[in-house]
C-alpha cells in the first residue's frame, strides 16, 4: 500500500510538470480577452400603494413559486432605546412575536404558524426594526392577518418576557466565548461612544425591563407612518392591496417617526486592549465614515474596495493573507447609512504577530492615503463593482425591499438606478482627496483583543494603549 | 372589522385544513421536468435550469472527493487543494510559465527537504533547517518575478462575480460562483483549466493561511473544539473520524506532492458533476461545457480504501476542558440517505427541534427552563456513508449538561415509546413542505442542492422526490426507528466543561461569589 502511494505520488508530480498538450495550447488564451454579448435588462420596479391611514406598501409580483413574501421596516432601532433601558427595542420585537397577540396567546400563535408552515420573524437591529412573513400561496390572507395582530394587538405576557429575557442574558454570558463576536461588540462600544449607537444592552439593563416599558416602547415607535411593507410572490397586485388594506388600513394610531442625531466620532488614536487567553488575536480599526448622501460615497465604496473588501485581490487580503499566510479572515468593511457611515479593518492573526499584522494594517492605510491608488487598481474596482450590480435585482423580494429602504431612508428613488454611473465617474484624485479627508489615524478606534504574553512585541511601541474589561 | 377579523381564523382554519389535504406536489413535479441532466464523453454530469428571473446565473462543480478519501497522516489534504485551486492554472497567475515552472519546482523540492529535516524533531540539524529556510525564502522571492497575485480572483471579481468560493467536506468539495448570465463562458474556460492544469504557487504561506483557519474555526471556537473531539470519539475507525482542517501534526507537514496526487484523484470525471441555474439557454450552455469540459481525459478510479466502523457496542463518552460555557453533544451512528430510515430521521429532526413549536423548545427552554439552546441535526459529518444523527445543546445557568441531558433522554424515550400524534406529524410535514418550496427561490440554492444529490446519490431527483417520500412516513415508522437508532450503546456523548469557575460575565447571578466579580 505504502509503496503503491509512493510511485503514486511520483507519478503525479511527474503529470503536473509535463509539457502542456496540444489540446491545452488551443486554451491558452487568456480569459481576459473573451467577449460578451452585451447583457439587457430592465429590473422590474415594485408599484407603491398608500393605505387609508398612510402607510406605504410596496408591491411586486412573482409568480414562479407558490409562495408570498411580506417584508416590513420599521423606524424602531436599538437606537432608540431610553437612558437605562438598553435592549429595550431587541425585546419589545423579540416579544411581539412569542408573547402573543389580539385573541392569540403566544404559543397558540405560535402553534397556528407552525401548522401552516409560516415563517414570522420579528427584530431589531441598531437603526431600525424589521419583520418578515413568508407564506404559502393559499395561506397569504391568514399570515397577514396574524401578521397585522402582532403589529398592533402584542399581548406582551409575562412569562415570555422573562423567557427572553432569561436568554439575552444567557446569550451575554457566552459572548467572550466567540473572539470576533467579542472584540466586534466593544469595537462598537467604543465607536459610537456618546452616542445610543454605543449603547448596548447589559445583563443589568435587560434585567430592569418592565412589560410596561415594552408596552410604551409599542405604543411610542409602532404606528403606520413609521412602518411599511413589501408584499410579493405569487399574489396578484390588487390582491395584495386589498389584503393589506383590510388588515392594516384601518390602524389608527398617533405617532411621528423619530430621528436620533448620527454619531459625531471623536478624537481616539489610542489602542485599546482587551485581555483573553487565546492562540489568536481579534485585530480591528476603523472610524466614522461618509454617508449615503455625503459627496464621497461613491469615493469611499470604491477606496474600501481597493483597500479589503474587493476579494483576494485587494490590498490587505493580498498582503495580510497571500503574501504573509498572517491570517485566514482579513479585509476591511464600510457600512453605509443615509446619515452615517462606518468603517474598518480587520484580521484575525496568531498571537505572535498581533502588533506585526496591526502597524501592518496602518500602514496599508497610510499608503493609499499618501501614495494613492494605481490606474489599474481604480479600474479593476470599478468594473467589478459596477459588473455586479446586477446581483442587486435577483429576486422580486429583493427588489421591491431596497425601493422601500430607499423612501425609508428618505434617499432619492434613482440612487439606486444612478449608482453605477456615480461609480464610474470616481476618479484616482476622488480617491486620495476622500482617504485625506477620512482616514485618519487620529480619529481611528483599534481594538486587539487577545493575549499579550505571546504578543510579539507590546502593543505600546505602535502607540498608547487603553486596557479595557469587557462590560457585560 | 376588529370582531371580524378576530372570527376569521377558526373559518379558515377549517378551509385550510381541508387544502393541506390537497397534494402541494405542483412545485417539485414541475422542478423535475424542468432540470435537464446530461453525461459528457468523458463521465462528467451536467444538470441545466433554467430560470430567468433576472440575467445572472450561479454555477456549481462539485467533485466526490474530500476529506474521507485522504490517506493516513495526511490528514487536511483535500482542504488545502481547495486553497491551491485559487493559485491560478499554467495560464492564469503567470508572467511566463516555463520560467515560473523551475522555480516552483525548486521551491517543491526544498520545501520537501525543509520538512523532512523539521520532522526528525529533537534529531533535527538546526543549522540544516536555517540553511533550507533560507533558501526557500530567497526561492520565495525569486518566484515573485513571474508570479501575478490572486489573478483568478481578479479575473472573475473584475467580471463581476458574486458569491466566488469553495468549501472542502467530508464527501466532496465543491467550487462555486454566480455571474452574469452572459459570461458563462468566462466560467467553463476559468473552471475546465483550473480542472486540468492548477498550479501551486505560494504553496508554504498557504499552508500558514490553514494554520490560521485552525486556530479561528477550532483552537478559539469552543464549539468547533467539541465537535472535533466528539466526531473523533463516535468514530474510531471511519475516517469521519478526523477533521476536515486536519490534525496539527499533519497540517504542518502537508507537501506539495501530496496536494498533487490528492488533486489527480479527486478531478476523475465521473466523479464530477456541474450544475447551471438561472437565466440560460440550455442548449447554447450545454455547447460551452462541451467545448471547455468534454476534452478532459477520462480517468478510472478504483473503490477507495474506507475502513468501515464497527458498530458501537457501548455508550462513549468524553469530555473537553476549555475556557468558556459548558455545552453538550450527543450522536447516534445511522444510515445515510437514500435510506428510507435517513428520511424519517429528517422527520425526527424537525420533532424535535425545528422551530418554537418543537419538542426540545417546548419542554426545555420554555418548560423546565434548563436550556439556551437545543438543536439537532441529522447527516452528521457527511452523508456518503453511515452517519450520526446529533444534538447539539447549551445549559442555562445556573443547570448543568448533566441535567439537560436527561431531559433530552427523556424526550428521545418518548419517541420510542409513544407513536408522533397525527396531529404534529401533519405539522411537522407541512412545515417541511413549506421549507422545501423556500428552499427553490435562489439560483445558488437550486445549484447548490442539485448538484449535491447528484454527485452523492447518484441522481438529483432524489430533491425533486423528497417531499413525496417524507409524505408517506407514518408514526409507526417515527417508532421503529427511534426505537432501533436512539439506544444508548450506539451513542457518543461529548461535554464541554469550563476550565475555570466562570466569572461574572454578566451582572450578578445570585449564586455568584462577590471576589469573582471584575
Amino acid at each position: 500500500m505504502k509503496n503503491k502511494i509512493r510511485i503514486l505520488l511520483c507519478l503525479c508530480s511527474l503529470l503536473l510538470v509535463a509539457p502542456v498538450t496540444a489540446a491545452e495550447q488551443r486554451r491558452t488564451f487568456h480569459p481576459d480577452r473573451l467577449t460578451y454579448k452585451p447583457l439587457r435588462f430592465t429590473p422590474p420596479q415594485a408599484q407603491r400603494h398608500t393605505l387609508n391611514n398612510g402607510m406605504i406598501v410596496y408591491v411586486l409580483e412573482d409568480h414562479e413559486l407558490p409562495l408570498v413574501n411580506v417584508s416590513a421596516i420599521f423606524g424602531t432601532g436599538s437606537v432608540h432605546d431610553p437612558a437605562g433601558k438598553a435592549g429595550l427595542s431587541e425585546l419589545t420585537h423579540r416579544v411581539m412575536r412569542t408573547g402573543g397577540a389580539g385573541s392569540l396567546s403566544g404559543d397558540a400563535l405560535d402553534d397556528l404558524l407552525a401548522f401552516h408552515g409560516i415563517s414570522c420573524s420579528f427584530s431589531a437591529e441598531m437603526d431600525m426594526g424589521s419583520a418578515h412573513l413568508s407564506v404559502l400561496k393559499q395561506d397569504f390572507e391568514l399570515g397577514l392577518d396574524i401578521f397585522s395582530r402582532i403589529l398592533r394587538q402584542p399581548r406582551f405576557a409575562e412569562d415570555k418576557l422573562q423567557i427572553a429575557k432569561d436568554l439575552s442574558i444567557e446569550g451575554l454570558r457566552s459572548i467572550r466565548d466567540n473572539p470576533p463576536g467579542y472584540a466586534f461588540r466593544e469595537f462598537r462600544k467604543l465607536l459610537y461612544r456618546d452616542n445610543p449607537r454605543g449603547n448596548l444592552y447589559t445583563a443589568l439593563s435587560v434585567k430592569g425591563l418592565q412589560r410596561s416599558d415594552l408596552i410604551d416602547f409599542h405604543q411610542r415607535f409602532f404606528h403606520p407612518q413609521a412602518v411599511m411593507l413589501a408584499i410579493t410572490g405569487d399574489v396578484t397586485t390588487t390582491e395584495a392591496i386589498r389584503l393589506a388594506g383590510r388588515y392594516l388600513g384601518d390602524w389608527q394610531a398617533p405617532g411621528r417617526p423619530e430621528t436620533t442625531p448620527p454619531p459625531a466620532g471623536r478624537k481616539n488614536g489610542a489602542i485599546h486592549y482587551l485581555h483573553k487567553e487565546i492562540p489568536q488575536s481579534v485585530i480591528v480599526s476603523g472610524h466614522l465614515a461618509p454617508s449615503k448622501r455625503d459627496q464621497d460615497f461613491y469615493a469611499f465604496t470604491v477606496l474600501d474596495f481597493i483597500l479589503g473588501s474587493g476579494g483576494f485581490r485587494s490590498r490587505i487580503f493580498q498582503e495580510v493573507r497571500s503574501e504573509r499566510g498572517l491570517a485566514y479572515s482579513t479585509g476591511s468593511f464600510y457600512k453605509a447609512r443615509h446619515d452615517y457611515g462606518a468603517f474598518g479593518a480587520y484580521a484575525m492573526t496568531r498571537s505572535s504577530a498581533t502588533t506585526a499584522v496591526l502597524a501592518l494594517l496602518r500602514d496599508l492605510i497610510k499608503d493609499v492615503k499618501t501614495k494613492g491608488v494605481t490606474k489599474e487598481e481604480l479600474s479593476w474596482a470599478k468594473k467589478s463593482i459596477n459588473n455586479s450590480f446586477i446581483f442587486s435585482f435577483q429576486a422580486a423580494d429583493q427588489i421591491a425591499s431596497q425601493q422601500m429602504m430607499l423612501e425609508f431612508d428618505s434617499l432619492p428613488q434613482d440612487f439606486l438606478m444612478k449608482y453605477p454611473e456615480r461609480i464610474d465617474r470616481v476618479t484616482a484624485e476622488d480617491l486620495q482627496r476622500t482617504a485625506g479627508r477620512c482616514l485618519n489615524r487620529e480619529k481611528a478606534v483599534t481594538l486587539v483583543l487577545g493575549d499579550e504574553k505571546a504578543f510579539d512585541a507590546p502593543l505600546s511601541t505602535l502607540g498608547e494603549v487603553i486596557r479595557i474589561e469587557g462590560d457585560l | 372589522m376588529m370582531r371580524k377579523r378576530n372570527a376569521f381564523i377558526p373559518a379558515i382554519l377549517l378551509i385550510l385544513l381541508i387544502l393541506l389535504l390537497q397534494p402541494l406536489y405542483a412545485a417539485e413535479n414541475d422542478l423535475e421536468s424542468r432540470v435537464r441532466k446530461f453525461t459528457l464523453k468523458n463521465g462528467i454530469r451536467v444538470l441545466l435550469l433554467e430560470r430567468p428571473l433576472s440575467p445572472t446565473v450561479s454555477l456549481y462543480i462539485r467533485q466526490r472527493a474530500g476529506a474521507v478519501d485522504e490517506v493516513s497522516g495526511k490528514s487536511g489534504t483535500a482542504h488545502l487543494l481547495e486553497h491551491m485551486m485559487f493559485k491560478g492554472t499554467t495560464t492564469i497567475g503567470t508572467r511566463n510559465y516555463k520560467s515560473e515552472r523551475d522555480v516552483l519546482k525548486k521551491i517543491r523540492t526544498t520545501g520537501r527537504q525543509l520538512d523532512l529535516e523539521r520532522r526528525k524533531a529533537d534529531g533535527a540539524d538546526a543549522k540544516a533547517i536555517e540553511t533550507l529556510q533560507t533558501k526557500l525564502k530567497a526561492l520565495q522571492e525569486e518566484h515573485k518575478r513571474w508570479l501575478i497575485p490572486n489573478e483568478l480572483d481578479r479575473i472573475y471579481t473584475e467580471n463581476g462575480a458574486e458569491a466566488m468560493n469553495a468549501g472542502t467536506g467530508q464527501d466532496l468539495t465543491t467550487y462555486h460562483v454566480s455571474l452574469p448570465s452572459n459570461k458563462i463562458e468566462l466560467w467553463a474556460r476559468i473552471e475546465s483549466d483550473r480542472l486540468q492544469n492548477p498550479v501551486f504557487r505560494e504553496f508554504y504561506k498557504e499552508r500558514d493561511v490553514i494554520m490560521e483557519e485552525r486556530r479561528q474555526r477550532i483552537e478559539t471556537n469552543p464549539g468547533g473544539k467539541l465537535a472535533e473531539q466528539f466526531f473523533a470519539a463516535a468514530f474510531q475507525a471511519h475516517p469521519y473520524g478526523s477533521p476536515i482542517l486536519g490534525w496539527p501534526s499533519d497540517m504542518r507537514f502537508l507537501s506539495m506532492d501530496d496536494v498533487s496526487a490528492f488533486f489527480h484523484q479527486a478531478r476523475a470525471p465521473h466523479h464530477t458533476v456541474i450544475a447551471a441555474v438561472g437565466d440560460i439557454n440550455p442548449r447554447e450552455t450545454l455547447a460551452v461545457i462541451r467545448k471547455y469540459f468534454e476534452n478532459i481525459p477520462a480517468q478510472k478510479t478504483e473503490p477507495p480504501f474506507i475502513t468501515e466502523e464497527p458498530p458501537q457496542s457501548g455508550e462513549r463518552r468524553v469530555e473537553v476542558i476549555f475556557d468558556a460555557k459548558e455545552q453538550l453533544m450527543i450522536g447516534y451512528h445511522k444510515p445515510p440517505p437514500p435510506a428510507q430510515d435517513d428520511y424519517i430521521f429528517d422527520v425526527i429532526e424537525a420533532i424535535l427541534s425545528r422551530g418554537r413549536t418543537s419538542r426540545f423548545y417546548r419542554t426545555m427552554v420554555e418548560g423546565l427552563k434548563i436550556a439556551e439552546s437545543v438543536d439537532t441535526a441529522n447527516g452528521m459529518p457527511g452523508a456518503r456513508y453511515p452517519n450520526l444523527f446529533a444534538i447539539f445543546a447549551t445549559p442555562r445557568h445556573p443547570h448543568e449538561c448533566r441535567e439537560l441531558e436527561q431531559a433530552i433522554d427523556a424526550e428521545l424515550e418518548r419517541l420510542t415509546r409513544e407513536p408522533v400524534p397525527e396531529q404534529e406529524l401533519q405539522k411537522v410535514k407541512n412545515q417541511m413542505k413549506a421549507d422545501f418550496i423556500r428552499s427553490l427561490n435562489s439560483n445558488s440554492g437550486l445549484a447548490s442542492m442539485l448538484s449535491y444529490y447528484e454527485v452523492l446519490i447518484g441522481d438529483y431527483r432524489y430533491l425533486t422526490d423528497y417531499i413525496r417520500v417524507i409524505d408517506t412516513i407514518t408514526p409507526a415508522g417515527v417508532m421503529q426507528a427511534a426505537q432501533k437508532y436512539l439506544r444508548k450503546e450506539n451513542r457518543t456523548v461529548a461535554t464541554l466543561v469550563p476550565k475555570r469557575a466562570p466569572s461574572v460575565q454578566s451582572g450578578q447571578p445570585v449564586n455568584q461569589k462577590p471576589k469573582n466579580e471584575k
